[in-house]
């Protein structure tokens, strides 16, 4: 080998460059150009997957806290906090059934054919009492169609409406407050003691966590499977 | 012999000259031409699967796979040669390698890009192929690691990843050789940039000599273990016919034998081309044939063990599969694979044949062809007729299949094409090398 | 991601939305499914984007008022019932926000016994077929109802001064008591008005019968077809199997016929007879039995010793396709062996007080221009009718004719008026079954199209107030049952689906008439026609679910062929798949031939109903059409048929390329002496932990001995997972779609073989080697012992597919779904993903049905109860094959089924431990024939 090195077609080389009297190809600064671009890969890459992370949890992403328009400006924090109206005066089947359901005109009609009888914000209602055409309500929680999440089940083992769909009776305009991602689902459904409420706090709008120390004894109360509250076959069908 | 009347003068001059002097030809032009038309019909042929799904294949229940794998295992198999070359010959000490292991490194690149395509491609959605990658999702979902299609992920990407690394390390030299000898500026640029600097000195070289040899160690294993990964899709699925132990050690043979056949298909005709015959030797075609005899007993070997364990086992689904090969509907690819698989390369044995350009270059056609049908065979002729005769099937590959084989086969050549009018063939720093060292002796 | 339909009921012009019932709250998934493809595709775009991509926002509509029952998001439950074939079948309808989407049968009902047929499954997808008829038709322009009225009425005014003189009726069966009624009525209205009867699929019996088989132990089937499409073929199919597998005394069944059916299928000894034999041999057995003759044979002689052995709990029944001579054998048989009253009794022709006129008379009438005005309710006579009757050419000299149908068919093309038909499940009607046991049919949608019930259309007619359908039912119901209390009980009738006084049908004297005539044997081949065991004589032929059904002896599907008998095959040089043409009196046709063990020799079955010219996008231009043959004087065939092959071949669509078992032990079979068969090894170890299961685990048992073939497991599998079609070319290719197949095999000699029915469904294994091999995890094992399929995991390699030793899995290799005709939208379940193109899918035990049963579970905090989960294929089967429950509870009826001795599971030996198993299937041949 070393003999090899000794005398190696270096010295071919120099020869051409003397013979061919050649000039210099690159400027002297390519020397710190070259390491630098490496760099530069490097990082850019790293930005490229940071943005994207960031991109995906951002509220521009996951909606969360974006107020979404309604035909009518329907406002919880009003008929909630302002009214005390129950949840489930409106959202009749979220005990029964997997869709808590929105309220039909005539739920509105109750109220309204009483109050705010010719307020001009609510004329789409009654457009739709005497038209007899439905309102066009915009989802704000919106899954997949391949997910298939039942509110009746989780209401009943107490997981608090509050939980998933934040404190709606400080919303002027209803918006998401959780990113509905799976990982999102799977915080609780792997530890769903750490989410239970007790029975009467279900439907009250609170900020504290749930007890920590009560979890375990309200999960067995409410008799909560947790064997297959991770399978696929949960949530997907 | 030849080599005596070359120095390093001659040896750079020439080779370098193969791309920097010589004009360009008809044939090259032409040949470049179909590659490319080829390569267009590829382009066709995977914008109409994405627009319609694979359904536009052959593939059905029972045979799922069709095409697509059969291809890849052929392109992986074929992209074998070039680093077992580059990198075992060089451990081994073998320096005949050197006048062939650029060109067969480039093969061996452009082979894996072929086989690369095809499992991003047969996927049923192939926009959500991340879902193989394993990365912190919003799902909080990874891989399933028992799953070989994994291994093969990792497999071929390191296999590519390393394979380019080697192939560029070895180019660095000769890159700057070639910026040294180029006279427009903008050439002598375009390899300088190549050439990361490159000035020769003894350093460049120590560190060039180590990182090459390094890199040597790395791949050699690599060889062994890519196609031993691709063969685990088979033999880890209960499938008789696929079910088998013997595969791994089967199936890194069959990809050099076929490696091997597709070097010769194409140093044969390009050694003619651009009159390498002193530097491409009679001995090299010697030596790659014998290479090709001992690992194409070796895939005999493999068969005949497949046989002899379906009767050995006495395990009737392996029995029948055994004779559905051999008398099933699909008999004529059997008997194709065992005739160019097995029977022409013991034409091997004689040393005639073996220095034979024009046989030589048949039989390694030949072998390429037998190769494609033994994966098609192991591919398609185990699944169409599996454990319930209510679900046997058959499956035909409809135009767009072939289109799409066709296709990477365009790829390929259109790469090779360009390979050899760009980039030095023949490694010129090290045939420098080999002739100091012939002149020392 | 704009892909070419396949050739799937969908392929048409999607239609604007307003046509639909309004003010049901629509759900926003099929928006935004179709949606969440293109962004499935953009993220082609941007790869690595799992998430980066904003989900659309659906909308919600509300209802206006929300009607009392309905909870959104919960289903409801109907009862209604269906005519078939002049019967009822007793139907239980589910409903989501106002959208039938699952039939079922009525486990309150007589006639269906909670059981129900293909037909019935896949009249769900005749309810939403874009190609219904739209709108009413003159003279092949769109019309309206109002339009019609301005024709018809001063039609009626003319007959009613001519007291209804050339004014015709043609008529099918009819199951409706009110329909029946209204019809005496329309007599009464117009006296020479004159009534005619054509039903193709279901022709009158020459000597029409009721078979008790819950107390039959021997039966003789002579060509009848007691399980396939039929009067009561459910509660037949189950009694059968009742006492099939009755521990002491296992029932026994022998089918003398001509061509393969369902009943041969299940029979103990079958002989397969020429039509003309059949009759002679039907004449030798009466008088062997009445001791005029000897038995021809030993096997007949065996036979006849069976019967005597059982008299009064054995029968004898002749097929509707049988000329009198073998009715009256069979009669004579019954009588001898004291089985009238006992185990079958002889009832009056359907409609008999109508005394309607055959299709013959109607037509000579035509012919000699008697026929001013001829109303053809329901049916498609220019189609379905004998050649030699021309009907077509006799309907053109009609001034005045009018169709009344759910298709604008062949009949509505060449009638001056087409009205539209309301499905029997958007309008009011009632049934009864052959027991007289009635029920009352009630809609459960809005008419989807301006259309009008049968009902109301005779009302019309009748210029009858009042004139809707709830009112005509309702009337006649009042006039038929005076309760003191009609309200409550006309609720109950309606709420059970079957009036609690059912008044059970008396038993009279036949009708002597045969419009089957006798075969004279002719030189050369005999010809058999005879409906389609799934689209009948054509009138489901626009039903893409019935035509993709594999047929039970063929697996053919999209097509018909004309079987031959490999001997008669051979000596005539004809090969399998090669076209022929057949000469029958003077016509011919050419159909591809079919090479059908278990047919008869020197007989040539061709079934009707393909061939159609003006069926729909589906059923046009489909097989040869079998009705060029059939001669009024003999319907289902006779001699002096020639076939000769063309030479030219023709590739069958059919989803079973094998016929035989291969040596291999798919089906195993037992006798009442050796009921055990090998048990699976479930020792046998394996690397993987084994799995372990606190909360249930879910099973299936199917019965080999139970199962009839018949395939209504598959049609409610599909129906309730929005199951797509896949059309003829992707069948040629392998690409059927169904979760649950019915796998046919051949066993023993080709001469005489045994017909083996196997229902497979995914095996949900314990060990499965699907799971093992997904890349992503898109198939996994459940805590339940499910094996998942999670489409949105899912990239499509396939790998699972081909390591599935039984092949259970589909995959979709184009975009099967169509996802754009907008009823097709409405008939979806809105609990099954609608699968999108590249992704496997398989069986998954109805997942669905098990979710809700878990939840409902764990909201009264208690274990899900056996039986309380019913997947729809268990559901359907008329035989309760299908054994579903939780292999955990030892108490549960499954668990009991796997310690048969009869129970294996498939494919044992490589130790997937399936948790679908078999029982094997029993037979319980003669002793004396063996």
């Amino acid at each position: 080998m070393l003999t090899f090195r000794a005398r190696n077609p270096l010295g071919c080389c120099v020869k051409h460059m003397i013979t061919e009297g050649m000039s210099q190809l690159f400027p002297r600064y390519s020397n710190t150009l070259a390491p630098a671009a490496i760099a530069a890969v490097l990082v850019t890459v790293g930005v490229a997957i940071w943005t994207i992370h960031a991109f995906v949890f951002s509220s521009y992403a996951t909606e969360v806290g974006h107020p979404v328009s309604q035909v009518v400006p329907f406002s919880h924090q009003h008929h909630v906090a302002g009214l005390g109206i129950d949840c489930r005066y409106c959202h009749t089947g979220v005990e029964t059934s997997s869709f808590a359901g929105i309220p039909a005109t005539e739920t509105c009609m109750t109220c309204h054919s009483q109050v705010w009888r010719d307020a001009p914000m609510l004329a789409p209602v009654r457009d739709s009492w005497t038209t007899g055409q439905p309102l066009h309500w915009n989802r704000v929680h919106n899954l997949p169609d391949y997910v298939y999440f039942d509110h009746s089940i989780h209401v009943q083992k107490g997981v608090a409406c509050v939980s998933c769909h934040g404190r709606v009776d400080r919303m002027p305009l209803m918006a998401k407050s959780q990113t509905l991602y799976m990982r999102w689902c799977l915080d609780c459904h792997e530890a769903p003691e750490k989410h239970l409420r007790p029975a009467s706090d279900v439907f009250l709008m609170k900020d504290e966590a749930p007890d920590p120390h009560r979890g375990a004894e309200l999960a067995r109360a409410a008799g909560v499977q947790t064997a297959h509250l991770q399978d696929c076959s949960v949530c997907h069908r | 012999m030849q080599s005596t009347a070359q120095t390093c003068e001659t040896v750079s001059d020439r080779l370098s000259g193969l791309v920097l002097k010589r004009p360009l030809g008809l044939a090259w032009v032409g040949g470049l031409a179909i590659a490319f038309t080829l390569l267009l019909l590829l382009n066709v042929a995977v914008g109409w699967l994405l627009m319609n799904g694979v359904g536009i294949w052959g593939i059905n229940q029972p045979v799922a796979w069709g095409f697509a794998i059969v291809n890849f295992v052929w392109w992986i198999g074929i992209g074998h040669a070039g680093t077992f070359i580059s990198a075992i010959l060089l451990l081994l000490h073998q320096h005949w390698r050197t006048s062939i292991n650029r060109f067969t490194e480039a093969m061996t690149l452009f082979a894996v890009a072929c086989a690369g395509i095809f499992p991003l491609l047969h996927l049923g959605r192939p926009w959500v192929f991340y879902f193989l990658v394993p990365y912190p999702d919003t799902m909080r979902l990874w891989p399933q690691w028992r799953s070989p299609l994994v291994w093969d992920v990792f497999a071929v990407s390191t296999y590519f990843t390393v394979s380019l690394v080697y192939w560029y390390i070895g180019l660095v030299p000769d890159l700057a050789t070639m910026r040294d000898r180029a006279k427009q500026r903008w050439i002598k640029i375009v390899y300088g940039i190549g050439a990361l600097g490159w000035r020769g000195s003894a350093k460049h070289w120590a560190r060039y000599e180590m990182a090459y040899l390094l890199l040597a160690g790395l791949a050699t294993p690599l060889v062994l273990s890519v196609h031993s990964v691709v063969s685990f899709d088979f033999a880890v699925a209960v499938l008789p016919g696929w079910h088998s132990t013997i595969f791994p050690p089967y199936f890194v043979a069959g990809a050099i034998f076929s490696g091997f056949a597709m070097v010769l298909t194409l140093l044969i005709p390009v050694r003619a081309a651009y009159g390498l015959k002193d530097i491409i030797t009679e001995r090299h075609l010697d030596l790659a044939a014998k290479v090709m005899l001992a690992t194409g007993l070796m895939v005999a070997l493999g068969y005949a063990s497949e046989h002899w364990m379906a009767w050995y086992s006495d395990e009737s689904n392996e029995e029948f599969v055994a004779l559905n090969r051999m008398f099933g509907p699909y008999w004529p690819v059997w008997w194709t694979t065992m005739t160019c698989n097995i029977l022409i390369p013991q034409a091997l044995w004689w040393r005639s044949v073996r220095i034979n350009p024009v046989l030589l270059f048949c039989i390694s056609i030949l072998v390429n062809v037998g190769m494609w049908a033994e994966r098609y065979m192991i591919v398609v002729v185990s699944l169409h007729r599996d454990f319930l005769p209510s679900s046997w099937g058959k499956f035909h590959g409809t135009i767009w299949d072939w289109s799409t084989f066709i296709g990477t086969i365009g790829l390929f050549f259109t790469l090779l094409f360009l390979f050899v009018r760009l980039l030095p063939m023949i490694p010129i720093a090290e045939m420098r090398k080999q002739t100091v060292e012939d002149e020392a002796k | 991601m704009n892909t070419p339909q396949p050739h799937t009921p969908a392929a048409v012009q999607p239609r604007e939305e307003d046509e639909f019932a309004p003010g049901a709250a629509e759900w926003p998934e099929d928006f935004s499914r179709r949606r969440f493809l293109q962004i499935m595709a953009a993220s082609l775009a941007l790869a690595g984007g799992g998430a980066c991509t904003r989900l659309p926002h659906g909308e919600i509509l509300p209802y206006l008022r929300q009607p009392e029952s309905l909870v959104p998001g919960k289903p409801l439950y109907f009862a209604t019932s269906m005519n078939f074939g002049g019967t009822a079948q007793g139907l239980l309808v589910r409903s989501n926000e106002g959208r039938p989407t699952k039939i079922e049968g009525n486990p309150d009902h007589p006639g269906s016994l909670g059981r129900s047929s293909v037909h019935a499954q896949a009249e769900l997808l005749s309810l939403y077929d874009p190609a219904r008829s739209h709108t009413p038709m003159k003279l092949g322009h769109p019309e309206t109802w109002e339009g019609w009225l301005g024709e018809a009425l001063p039609r009626i005014a003319h007959w009613k001064e001519r007291e209804g003189a050339g004014v015709r009726l043609l008529i099918q069966r009819i199951g409706s008591p009110t329909m029946r009624a209204q019809l005496a009525q329309f007599l009464a209205k117009y006296p020479k008005a004159r009534l005619h009867f054509h039903d193709a699929a279901f022709p009158e019996s020459p000597m029409p019968a009721r078979v008790h088989h819950d107390r039959v132990q021997v039966v003789l089937s002579l060509d009848a077809e007691l399980f396939g499409h039929g009067a009561a073929h459910l509660s037949a199919a189950l009694a059968f199997a009742k006492s099939r597998l009755s521990e002491e005394q296992p029932g026994r069944l022998y089918a003398v016929e001509c061509t393969p059916t369902l009943t041969g299928a299940m029979a103990d000894h079958r002989r397969t007879l020429a039509p003309s034999a059949l009759v002679k041999y039907a004449q030798a057995l009466a008088d062997a039995v009445a001791g005029r003759a000897q038995p021809s044979d030993e096997w007949s002689a065996a036979l006849i010793r069976d019967l005597q052995k059982n008299p009064g709990r054995s029968v004898v029944v002749a097929g509707h396709f049988q000329p009198l001579s073998v009715h009256q054998a069979a009669r004579a048989l019954n009588e001898a062996l004291g089985n009238i009253g006992k185990t079958i009794d002889y009832t009056p022709a359907a409609a008999a007080e109508l005394a309607p006129a055959t299709l013959g008379e109607l037509v000579t009438a035509m012919n000699h221009g008697e026929v001013d005005s001829l109303l053809i309710l329901g049916g498609n006579p220019v189609y379905d009718t004998p050649a030699d009757l021309s009907f077509a050419a006799a309907l053109a000299k009609i001034p005045f004719s009018a169709h009344h149908g759910v298709y604008e068919n062949e009949t509505a093309q060449l009638c001056r008026w087409h009205l539209p038909e309301s499905h029997f499940l958007e309008a009011w009607s009632d049934a009864q079954t052959l027991d007289g046991a009635e029920s009352i049919g009630q809609p459960l949608i809005d008419p989807l199209y301006p259309s009008r019930s049968a009902h109301e259309l005779l009302a019309m007619l009748l210029e009858q107030v009042p004139t809707t359908g709830y009112e005509i039912i309702r009337a006649a119901w009042q006039k038929r049952h005076p309760a003191d209390d009609f309200e409550s009980f006309w609720r109950k009738t309606l709420h059970d689906g079957v009036a609690a006084n059912a008044a059970p049908a008396v038993p009279a004297a036949a009708r002597e008439s045969s419009p089957n005539a006798e075969t004279p044997a002719l030189a050369g081949l005999e010809l058999i026609l005879r409906p389609d065991a799934h689209i009948l004589d054509g009138r489901y032929a626009e039903n893409a679910w019935l035509q993709e059904l594999p047929k039970p002896f063929t697996q053919l599907t999209w097509e018909n062929a004309a079987l031959i008998s490999p001997q008669t095959a051979k000596a005539l040089r004809l090969e399998h798949g090669k076209l022929a043409e057949l000469r029958y009196r003077g016509r011919t046709l050419r159909a591809p031939v079919w090479i059908l063990p278990g047919q008869a020799e020197n007989c040539v079955t061709i079934h009707l109903g393909y061939g159609r010219s003006r069926a729909g996008t589906v059923g046009t231009g489909l097989g040869s059409n079998a009705f060029a043959l059939q001669t009024s004087d003999a319907l289902w065939g006779g001699g002096g048929l020639e076939v000769h092959s063309l030479g030219e071949r023709h590739t069958f669509a059919t989803t079973q390329s094998q016929q035989y078992m291969e040596g291999r032990d798919p089906v195993r079979l037992v006798t009442p002496g050796k009921t055990s068969v090998a048990t699976e090894s479930e020792s046998t170890p394996s690397l993987y932990p084994a799995w372990k299961y606190d909360g249930p685990a879910w099973g299936m048992v199917i019965d080999l001995s139970a199962c009839i073939g018949c395939s209504a497991c598959t049609i409610a599998c599909q129906a309730e997972n929005n199951i797509p079609v896949v059309g003829r070319e992707q069948v040629l290719r392998r690409r059927e779609m169904h979760w649950i197949r019915v796998d046919r095999y051949f066993d023993g000699d080709a001469a005489a073989p045994r017909f083996l029915h196997q229902p497979v469904p995914c095996m949900h294994c314990e060990n499965a080697p699907c799971e093992l091999v997904c890349p992503v995890g898109a198939t996994v094992h459940d805590h339940e012992g499910l094996n998942v399929m999670v489409y949105n995991r899912c990239v499509g390699t396939r790998y699972c597919s081909n390591n599935c030793p039984y092949k259970v899995r589909r995959f979709n290799f184009l975009k099967y779904n169509d996802t754009d005709s907008p009823t097709l939208k409405l008939m979806r379940n809105p609990n099954v993903t609608v699968r999108m193109r590249g992704v496997m899918e398989k069986c998954t035990y109805c997942l669905q049905r098990i979710s809700a049963a878990r939840i409902t579970a764990e909201k009264e905090q208690r274990p899900i109860r056996d039986g309380e989960v019913v997947p729809a294929c268990a559901q359907a089967c008329p035989a309760d094959a299908i054994i579903f429950g939780d292999i955990n509870d030892k108490a549960s009826r499954v668990t009991a089924l796997r310690k048969s001795p009869r129970h294996y599971s498939l494919l044992d030996d490589l130790n997937t431990r399936p948790r679908t198993t078999y029982l094997a299937r029993l037979r319980n041949p003669n002793p004396e024939i063996g």
